[in-house]
């Protein structure tokens, strides 16, 4: 299992904040996605504004995620 | 001192914290709740939230990075969440350092980074709904 975090935006487009998602071992964030959206529909016009993060680091779409990491789903960042 | 924070920002107190004998500047910049307005409409208030603890680290990461680059006595950070109303600080930057040019080209560097890479966002909240700025996903019509 994962846990992946949704935050502003994405939190709002996928009506939650914190899903939990069997993944295999070695699993990209590109493998992720779409079984996000399969239960997100919401999320799919966001695709190209997202930023992703494993562990509390930005990571790439060819990014490892295994059973136990945690995946942050960002929108475009807006502090300030 | 780097980091989130839910309550009120101090800035008097941080700018406090910075002064020290081996500096002559201590520049401040300070985010603040622009009422804006439009249509009739106008902002209410602006929530934040953040992912933690990576948006504590990358503003620590931020500090790392000005002194790397300058030659500062004294950084710190901090960014609120949660409601902040209309003239409150969301975010206080304060940097001395011996002489003035650093200062003032550091805290304008933590700004700009700031809005490039800590994972912060903000909602807009509008007499007639709201928008996540910078996603334009909310319940106001544009």
């Amino acid at each position: 299992m994962i846990e992946v975090l949704l935050f502003g935006a994405a939190a709002d487009r996928a009506g939650t904040r914190k899903v939990r998602l069997e993944v295999e071992e070695d699993s990209t964030l590109a493998e992720i996605w779409p079984l996000l959206t399969d239960r997100y529909p919401g999320l799919c016009p966001m695709r190209d504004t997202l930023a992703f993060a494993v562990n509390g680091e930005y990571a790439r779409m060819d990014g490892r995620v295994g059973p136990g990491d945690e995946v942050a789903v960002l929108p475009p960042v807006s502090g300030g | 001192m780097f980091g989130i924070v839910e309550e009120k920002i101090d800035v008097g107190a941080m700018i406090g914290a910075a002064s020290r004998p081996d500096c002559g500047a201590v520049c401040t910049f300070v985010g603040t709740t622009r009422v804006d307005e439009s249509g009739g409409n106008s902002v209410e208030y602006l929530e934040y939230e953040a992912y933690r603890p990576m948006a504590d680290r990358k503003l620590e990461e931020i500090g790392a990075e000005i002194r790397s680059r300058w030659d500062v006595g004294h950084v710190s950070i901090v960014h609120r969440v949660g409601r902040v109303d209309p003239a409150e600080a969301s975010v206080a930057i304060v940097v001395a350092s011996p002489r003035r040019g650093p200062a003032f080209e550091a805290s304008r560097y933590a700004i700009e980074r700031i809005k490039e890479i800590v994972p912060i966002w903000k909602r807009e909240v509008w007499s007639d709904g709201y928008v996540w700025v910078g996603s334009q996903v909310g319940t106001r019509q544009a």
